[in-house]
């Protein structure tokens, strides 16, 4: 369990997972390409010891969870665990669920700027991407809010860019959960709303802010289960609003429900740079509280990038339990990494027309993230990519077997093919490819028999050959 | 060259082509492109923008990127005529560009 991202940065040096680089590198895009390149090699996680403009006291850490290993290591399991066995350890602890803890003080009030000394820039945001729209300091963050009608807190991962020296613009989307407390209650009233943005907290908290939780779910007491010991968080100075006492660098703000600033374009987890820009949200900066020697964590965001593991990861949990709620025979989800949280693999129990359709309504009733489904029978191992396209090509009928749901007002505006019009009016699609088979197909008559080794030969002929297998020349 | 006679540089980004108008005043997002720790930040104005060689002279500099955040290659000349409030009054997830063209008309 690591108390803080320190904790968890000795550990990524330990099993081999962290790159530190002592070379001067300019926050104007040098870190954020060596970064970017780092993670399509699915290199290590980096840190970033020397920044140009800015003090050697303050370094940035970098891709935190952009591989599995590192996620494993995030979990204390070792390193080279399999997909599978991380996420039956997802599965396992995420129904448990241990309230955070308070404390008087902590870490993170090491150093407090107010009023006349709030100076954003003196934090080394990053120009992450040439022609983004700024340089984005909330990248591995969580954005702490709070629903005062049912006091239900929400930690929540969003993009927050850098304005002026007070002024941040963020682009939590309408859909999300801090979109829909900010509009439904505080921009009714015309009330601006307390707000933290925490960066560089213990890994499992920044875990549970990217996660697909279910509104009124406390990401707190999930960050809680996961680690097997409550967070501890500590009272922000300007609001009421509770922050893990450990993190490294706290940004207090108002989100205004009456003013906006240009937010974006963004290079993005999809690993596309959309047209989403101007339509987001201002924050106006109430304070700047600090470690000693703040780490400023970073998220490299594009293709592959932190969300491909972690959001992919909580995503499928969230699918497979939302299904199982709907009494869907769902047995397994798997989100592929290469798929940027836009694709999942979904096994069932048996498939059919009508599996088909629930499934896609079911998955697409509030927000709709996904854009593309592939059904697949319990013969196929949603983790292997290679079997899922295998039977996508084979057993889905290319005129009966997609499905296809549209909608507006709850797209992903971030899906790359997505026009600007339909951007704008966040409408979509999602289509199913159903690859099982018919549910009215006999068995015995009209369901091909696969040709693999484990499925058109007798058990005796199968068990011959594996224990015989060496007698036949093979090594392994 | 002199950096008494350094020109400034400003970048602005545009929703559309055709956005960016001559002979009129009109109400923009700049961000700044003084290098530095403070390099991109960003100021709500109302400026007059140009091609013409003779009146981009006495103009600053203006780089522009689409909405995709493409630089095009053509810069143009750009003169603030005033500034307009950081926090522009406006609605949330609505378009950024109407509030600005609000506030301009307002002469907020």
């Amino acid at each position: 369990m690591f108390n803080d991202t320190r904790d968890f940065i000795e550990a990524l040096r330990s099993s081999g997972d962290l790159h530190e680089i002592e070379k001067e590198v300019h926050w104007d895009l040098e870190l954020g390409a060596v970064s970017r390149l780092a993670c399509e090699k699915d290199g290590p996680a980096l840190w970033f010891k020397r920044i140009t403009d800015y003090p050697s006291d303050i370094t940035a850490f970098v891709n935190p969870m952009a591989t599995w290993r590192r996620v494993a290591v995030t979990f204390g399991l070792p390193a080279d665990s399999s997909l599978k066995e991380i996420y039956a350890e997802y599965e396992k602890r995420e129904g448990r669920l241990i309230p955070p803890v308070t404390a008087k003080a902590g870490p993170c009030k090491d150093v407090i700027k107010l009023g006349k000394d709030i100076d954003i820039y003196d934090l080394p945001a990053p120009m992450l991407h040439d022609g983004d729209g700024g340089r984005y300091l909330g990248t591995w963050d969580m954005a702490v809010s709070r629903d005062p009608e049912t006091n239900w807190v929400n930690w929540g991962m969003y993009r927050f860019m850098v304005y002026d020296s007070r002024h941040l613009t963020g682009f939590p989307r309408p859909t999300s959960h801090l979109g829909k407390v900010f509009q439904d209650y505080y921009v009714s009233r015309n009330k601006p709303m307390p707000m933290a943005l925490v960066i560089g907290a213990d890994p499992i908290s920044h875990f549970t802010a990217s996660a697909t939780y279910h509104i009124g779910g406390e990401e707190a007491a999930l960050a809680g289960g996961l680690r097997g010991a409550p967070v501890e968080l500590v009272r922000c100075e300007t609001n009421d609003v509770l922050v893990p006492s450990n993190s490294e660098i706290v940004v207090e703000c108002e989100v205004l429900p009456n003013c906006v600033g240009l937010e974006g374009p963004y290079g993005e987890y999809p690993g596309y740079r959309t047209g989403e820009m101007g339509n987001g949200i201002l924050c106006r900066v109430t304070a700047i509280t600090h470690r000693k020697n703040p780490i400023l964590a970073v998220d490299a965001t594009g293709y592959r990038d932190d969300s491909s593991t972690i959001t992919a990861l909580t995503g499928a949990i969230a699918i497979k339990r939302r299904l199982e709620r709907h009494g869907l025979p769902v047995l397994d989800v798997n989100v592929p990494r290469e798929g940027a949280v836009h694709t999942a693999v979904i096994g069932v129990k048996y498939g059919g027309k009508q599996v088909a359709k629930e499934i896609l309504e079911t998955l697409t009733s509030r927000r709709a993230l996904l854009s593309k489904i592939f059904l697949v029978d319990p013969d196929v191992d949603v983790y292997d990519l290679g079997k899922a396209f295998h039977a996508f090509s084979t057993k889905c009928h290319p005129a009966h077997g997609i499905h296809v749901i549209h909608y507006e007002g709850r797209a992903n505006t971030l899906t790359p093919c997505y026009s600007q019009g339909e951007r704008a009016l966040q409408k979509g699609a999602t289509a199913l490819y159903d690859c099982t088979w018919p549910g009215e197909w006999s068995r015995e008559w009209e369901v091909p028999v696969k040709a693999t080794f484990d499925t058109i030969f007798p058990d005796s002929m199968k068990q011959k050959i594996l224990s015989e297998w060496k007698s036949y020349g093979f090594k392994d | 060259m002199d950096s008494k006679t350094e020109k400034h540089s400003w970048e602005t980004f545009l929703r559309r082509p055709g956005d960016l108008r001559e002979g009129v005043e009109m109400p923009m997002a700049l961000r700044d492109l003084t290098s530095g720790k403070k390099k991109y930040q960003m100021r709500h104005v109302v400026a007059a923008v140009s091609r013409k060689p003779e009146e981009m002279a006495s103009m600053d500099i203006l780089h522009v990127r689409t909405v995709v955040g493409v630089l095009l290659s053509e810069t143009w000349g750009v003169k603030i005529v005033r500034d307009l409030p950081t926090e522009l009054p406006g609605r949330p997830y609505h378009d950024f560009y109407e509030a600005l063209r609000k506030a301009s008309s307002t002469g907020s």
